[in-house]
């Protein structure tokens, strides 16, 4: 119970803290924005066919949108080496990375609901499947996040971090996009032969599993 | 101060660097001299002996450097020796099976391009390989850019261990995604005993170059990790 008051009071500072100053959110969105913008420029000759390259829009810009946000993500805790002092304090480590996550996770949400809506808007795409629509985001933000939130740590400090992390974690990264942009383009009606249940099953699993391996990976690698 | 504690080649290193190459032109003789033209594809499917052995041996480097990862993360506040080779074992793998994963991507297109008409096709397998080569290429870049301090080298070690299951999951997706690709076809095995051996030598004789390799460039780092304890010496000294 003392954990999880902890782990409440790490995502209470970050939230808090980007409340007051909207660095991460305000910037992403923005960014999030002119890339909706940039892509109607690139691909909307014909309106007919937004079905089948919007879903791959909306993760390009989820994906680019998400990444810029986690580089951001441990610039509060480089200063005064404040991830060392939360470390140091009574919360288990794997307690600060799951706090940390969560709060990646809570921006990449808030900067993706307007976008999203914008892309639907000005794609003309109509979403027939709610659910699934919703639930891979979900599940693709929580894959996003982890392993974002895992690296975004541990180059906190690199010289190059900003082009090192994408270089890390877009390797990782392709099968939530895979699945992704499948779900999304049943979501919004294409025409293809595709169970989304599958890929929500194997996202799901996708989840679980880095679930465990980054704790268990952050507890070590600030460790060694 | 004595400089005792360097790490050089030393008899395995030039033994190995000898049988490499000496299987290397074993291999080379009997794919080309001694095993029979393929009958269907011809010349072009001599080209599968070290694509193959090639392929076979990056996965094993890459294996070994997550194994090297695995060593680190588990020992290395700990054991600060065993921390060093691990990690020097991480570097060495990681870059030779870069090299073999170059190989098996050129020469790959290459076979493709007589016996399917293209360059490159989406199809799973390659997909993956081509996945494991940038997840690598990624691990040499935090090598190179991240900084050598124990940072760098846990998250290097980190990614890859994270490529595990990363790989598993980009292997399941892309088998999902390509279905529709034309599959390689993968014969019942080389029929004729001599393409069996000119196979056997050249997986072999690529193993015994990475091995060679591997060991000669674990060499350096032990010598680099060597020098960088020297000068953090002569800085304490020094004052």
């Amino acid at each position: 119970m003392d954990e999880f008051r902890r782990y409440l009071a790490i995502v209470q500072k970050d939230l808090r803290v980007e409340f007051r100053t909207r660095e991460i959110l305000y910037t992403t969105t923005l960014f999030a924005l002119l890339l909706v913008v940039i892509f109607a420029f690139a691909f909307l000759s014909d309106a007919g066919k937004s079905r089948d390259y919007g879903p791959g829009i909306i993760w390009v810009t989820v994906l680019f949108a998400t990444t810029v946000g986690q580089n951001r993500l441990f610039d509060r805790e480089r200063e005064n080496d404040c991830l060392w002092s939360l470390l140091l304090s009574p919360a288990e480590p794997s307690t600060v990375f799951m706090a940390k996550a969560t709060a990646q996770i809570a921006f990449a949400v808030m900067m993706q609901v307007p976008t999203i809506l914008l892309i639907l808007v000005f794609f003309d795409l109509g979403v027939t499947d709610p659910f699934s629509f919703i639930a891979v985001l979900a599940l693709g933000n929580v894959a996003l996040g982890l392993v974002g939130t895992l690296f975004a740590a541990m180059l906190m400090n690199a010289r190059m971090k900003e082009v090192l992390l994408p270089l890390v974690t877009y390797p990782i990264f392709v099968p939530v996009v895979i699945a992704g942009v499948k779900v999304t383009a049943v979501a919004v009606g294409a025409p293809i032969a595709e169970d989304p249940e599958v890929w929500l099953k194997f996202l799901a699993g996708f989840d679980m599993i880095f679930a465990v391996v980054t704790v268990v990976l952050f507890g070590r690698m600030v460790r060694a | 101060m004595r400089t005792k504690g360097g790490f050089t080649p030393g008899w395995i290193g030039y033994g190995l660097t000898v049988a490499a190459a000496g299987f290397l032109a074993a291999a080379l003789y009997m794919v080309f001299f001694v095993a029979p033209k393929e009958a269907t594809m011809g010349i072009s499917q001599k080209i599968f002996y070290f694509h193959v052995g090639s392929a076979i041996n990056m996965l094993v480097s890459f294996g070994l450097c997550a194994t090297a990862g695995i060593v680190y993360l588990s020992i290395g506040s700990v054991n600060r020796r065993w921390a060093d080779i691990a990690d020097a074992v991480g570097v060495a793998t990681a870059e030779v099976g870069v090299t073999l994963g170059a190989i098996v991507l050129i020469t790959g297109p290459l076979w493709a391009r007589k016996a399917w008409g293209t360059w490159w096709t989406w199809e799973p397998r390659l997909t993956l390989s081509l996945m494991v080569f940038l997840l690598f290429l990624a691990y040499l870049a935090l090598r190179a850019f991240a900084g050598s301090d124990r940072f760098g080298r846990s998250v290097a070690a980190g990614l890859s261990i994270l490529g595990i299951p990363a790989l598993y999951f980009i292997h399941v997706a892309v088998d999902r995604w390509g279905g529709a690709h034309p599959q390689v076809v993968y014969k019942g095995g080389l029929t004729q005993i001599d393409m069996r051996i000119a196979f056997g030598l050249s997986v072999a004789a690529v193993f015994l170059l990475a091995t060679a390799l591997s060991w000669l460039r674990l060499s350096i780092e032990r010598e680099r990790q060597h020098l960088d304890a020297l000068y953090l010496e002569v800085d304490r000294r020094l004052g």
